[in-house]
């Protein structure tokens, strides 16, 4: 073969080494040195040999002999002994292991001296070991402040108390955590999302652990749920596998369910300044196991069939598909909007006041030919004094139609109440209808402001209110509650529902009694909050897992 | 069945079946288990160490550990299994820190490079025994010093007395037989470059007489040797250089490594 290398003719004795640091610098000329470099690389070359001194008896000064390898040469030793023949110094090369473990050695050092610089430098610190982007509420402008305000490092000292130290502080503390580097064992058993020294800190400004119910079993860390470091935004969602740790597990709801009971019922309560409707709890409390959404048990509204307890008497299918309620004024027909229209936030319904959406058709005019003159609302001491007060009162609204002369006055005043007089009998007989009255009709199709094709005369406070007779035959009107939150352990935004037609959660149109609760079912719910539905089912899309500030005890 | 192809099965084999493992016990524990990142980040470090270990192992041959080449096996295969708990460490995130991201890097560059290293130690040597004899890599520059004290010999000596063979070597091969060529193409398998000198030796040789002819015959025999010649040096340097990434880095990861777990005990929930 004609490449055949190495040549034949090469000299192949000379072995080399490659696990030695050094080659002669001759090496590459193939020529070598035979004592080669020293173990640091210096060139030992000196001569060719070490010429050996040899004495015969009677010579006083002997002869040096040469003892160079591969024969003696042909001018020997010099006369004081040393060779004749020097061998030309080298500078001796790395081997490429050597060179290897050099170019190692300097990425190491580079290695620790970068780690050096950027932990032992507070700023560079902060930004080098942070592992993600807080969330914006830890990030803020407030934070900082607050931090200050509570004495606190605010960079990553707020949370970390090792985030105020050096690399020497660091490793310190590390080795003081518990569990700590060395306690791999203690690290296996530890329970899952228990308390640490870390929560010590998220309670500086959140303060007090505040769980959703008194029955919790079992305390949970508060980065068990609420992970940081994964960037800008809100913290990151607690998922339903952070529910599941507790709702999962069959053991810890039955620890809970009995718990439960050693509180009294009304510490479950929760009051978040609203009307809150109240639903008993379920003797073993509300420590289902749930996977999905799905799975929720039926709220409870509708599992206990519950009733609305209030007194006010309201037909919803007679006004929301009523063929003779009359239109509103612009010719608007009555809907669900006119009633229910959403705060600012769009989170909840403004709450229902007679003023604003009652007043507009029941007008409470109870003289069928006077339209202006109408009781006042709110208060059944007001009614009766103004129905004492009845002469003055037309003579008022003679004066607000633009009568000046105050005979005119009277006279308009008296010939009201002497057509009034034809129809009651007397002024008892007036207040009697007023308060207890349900008639449905009368004579007359135009009342207040609008006018329809039913006789709509205005029945009396009884035609909605419960009206009682109380002491001496007074009337006493039970004051309406409209409760405002149904479901006060689930949150609801109206806003994001805003897409969504009334009627497909709420049946209004077939509710005709007020005790009616028509909230949506599990099952209507889950139609669209599931994987068929495509929208998000979590746990938390509804449940929130603390308790609001307001419904803290 | 040869005993590589037996020792690869196997050993498929076994990576496989522990990585499906692995991952099984992900599935099954990574949201039961307390404290699952520091237990997966122990296996991957305890797994690391085990392959870090075996650059010592190798400077302690007298102890018996086992052979080598058990190691070396235990290396390749071990390496590739880290994989599964580094991603499970990662919870399949690329991390958004410096330190961490420049963590991850350097275990991807190490692992990157060590299956370079394995594949080049795979490729590289069937190539070489297809070229020329065995060749001591050390012994390299003298074979090269050698092939050009022939060549100079050759084309400038006495008695070769050509005027035209003496200026082309030192116009076109002086610089050839000088040092190693050609290096990537030499990896590429690109047999050009040896070409181009062959075609330039035939181009030269209508110009020459018989007894010049057959210097220039020599030379041409030469320059294939010391083309061979650079095509080992090529390869045997690429079967070395990949260390020079893979094991200074994985100082470096290891580093890291200890650091990563210095902070994330100081920074961990139970630092005091």
């Amino acid at each position: 073969m004609s490449e055949q290398l190495p040549a034949p003719d090469f000299d192949s004795q000379n072995y080399e080494r490659p696990n030695q640091k050094w080659i002669c610098g001759h090496a590459a000329e193939g020529k070598p040195c035979r004592p080669g470099p020293s173990a640091r690389g210096r060139c030992q070359a000196t001569f060719e040999c070490a010429p050996v001194l040899e004495k015969k008896e009677g010579e006083p000064k002997g002869r040096w002999r040469c003892t160079r390898p591969g024969g003696a040469c042909e001018t020997g030793p010099l006369p004081d002994g040393t060779c004749c023949r020097p061998i030309p110094k080298c500078s001796p090369l790395p081997t490429l292991r050597t060179r290897r473990g050099q170019f190692t050695l300097a990425v190491v050092t580079a290695t620790v001296a970068a780690l050096l610089i950027l932990l032992g430098s507070p700023p560079l610190r902060t930004k080098f070991i942070n592992p993600g982007e807080l969330s914006t509420p830890h990030s803020s402008d407030a934070f900082a402040k607050r931090a200050r305000s509570n004495q606190v490092d605010q960079t990553c000292g707020a949370c970390h108390k090792a985030g105020a130290l050096g690399p020497s502080g660091m490793t310190a503390a590390a080795f003081h955590a518990s569990p700590g580097p060395l306690e791999i064992i203690k690290l296996a058993q530890a329970r899952t999302a228990e308390m640490t020294a870390i929560d010590e800190s998220c309670q500086r400004c959140h303060t007090g652990h505040v769980f959703h119910q008194p029955n919790v079993v079992r305390d949970i860390s508060c980065s068990f749920c609420h992970a940081e470091h994964n960037g800008a935004g809100p913290i990151a969602a607690t998922t339903d596998a952070h529910c599941g740790f507790c709702h999962g597990e069959a053991d810890v709801m039955a620890a809970a369910s009995l718990k439960g009971t050693t509180f009294p019922p009304d510490v479950f309560h929760v009051a978040r300044g609203q009307n809150v409707f109240q639903a008993a709890r379920p003797p073993g409390g509300f420590t289902n196991i749930l996977a999905r959404f799905a799975e929720h048990p039926e709220f409870r509204v509708h599992a206990d069939k519950l009733r609305d307890s209030n007194t006010l008497k309201f037909n919803h299918a007679l006004h929301v598909a009523g063929e003779t309620i009359p239109k509103l004024p612009g010719g608007r027909g009555l809907d669900c909007a006119f009633c229910h229209q959403p705060e600012a936030a769009g989170v909840y319904f403004q709450r229902i006041r007679f003023e604003n959406h009652c007043q507009v058709c029941h007008s409470l005019q109870f003289d069928p030919e006077t339209p202006g003159l109408t009781l006042p609302h709110g208060n059944p001491e007001f009614v009766s004094a103004f129905l004492h007060s009845l002469p003055r009162q037309y003579a008022d609204l003679a004066a607000r139609s633009g009568m000046t002369r105050t005979e005119e006055q009277q006279r308009f005043a008296r010939e009201k109440l002497e057509r009034l007089q034809a129809r009651v009998t007397t002024g008892e007989d007036l207040e009697r209808r007023v308060f207890f009255s349900t008639a449905t009709d009368g004579p007359e199709t135009r009342l207040g402001s609008v006018s329809g094709g039913t006789h709509s005369l205005y029945p009396g406070c009884a035609y909605c209110h419960e009206v009682k007779s109380g002491a001496q035959h007074k009337a006493e009107i039970t004051r309406p509650i409209l409760f405002e939150r149904w479901l006060p352990r689930g949150e609801f935004t109206h806003a994001k529902h805003s897409g969504v037609a009334c009627a497909q959660c709420h049946p209004a149109a077939t509710s005709k009694d007020t005790g009616d609760i028509i909230l949506p079912t599990q099952r209507s719910c889950v139609s669209c909050h599931s994987a068929s539905g495509g929208v998000s089912d979590s746990c938390a899309t509804c449940h929130t897992y603390h308790k609001s500030p307001s419904a803290r005890r | 069945m040869t005993r590589f192809r037996r020792q690869l099965l196997i050993g498929s084999f076994l990576l496989s079946l522990v990585s499906v493992l692995a991952v099984m016990v992900h599935w099954r524990f990574n949201r039961t288990l307390p404290n699952y990142a520091y237990l997966t980040g122990w296996v991957l470090f305890a797994a690391m160490t085990l392959l870090a270990v075996y650059n010592a192992r190798k400077k302690i041959p007298f102890l018996p550990l086992g052979s080598s080449e058990a190691w070396m096996q235990i290396h390749v295969y071990a390496g590739f299994f880290t994989v599964v708990p580094f991603l499970i460490h990662l919870n399949f995130h690329v991390p958004a820190g410096w330190f961490e991201g420049t963590l991850a890097w350097l275990y991807v560059l190490v692992t990157a490079s060590g299956i370079a290293g394995l594949i080049l130690s795979r490729v590289l040597p069937r190539r070489l025994s297809t070229r020329g004899g065995e060749v001591i890599y050390e012994k390299i520059p003298a074979i090269r010093h050698d092939l050009r004290l022939q060549a100079e010999a050759l084309a400038l000596g006495a008695e070769t007395k050509s005027p035209v063979i003496a200026e082309f070597y030192a116009r076109q091969l002086s610089v050839f037989f000088a040092g190693p060529k050609n290096f990537w193409r030499h990896l590429l398998e690109s047999r050009q470059p040896l070409n181009a000198v062959i075609v330039e030796l035939e181009e030269l040789r209508r110009y020459l007489n018989d007894q010049e002819r057959a210097v220039l015959e020599k030379l041409a025999q030469l320059a294939r040797r010391k083309d061979g010649l650079d095509y080992h040096h090529a390869l045997q340097t690429a079967l070395k250089l990949w260390l020079f990434i893979h094991v200074p880095l994985t100082y470096s990861l290891m580093i890291f490594s200890l650091v990563h777990i210095v902070l994330v005990y100081a920074f961990s929930g139970g630092a005091r």
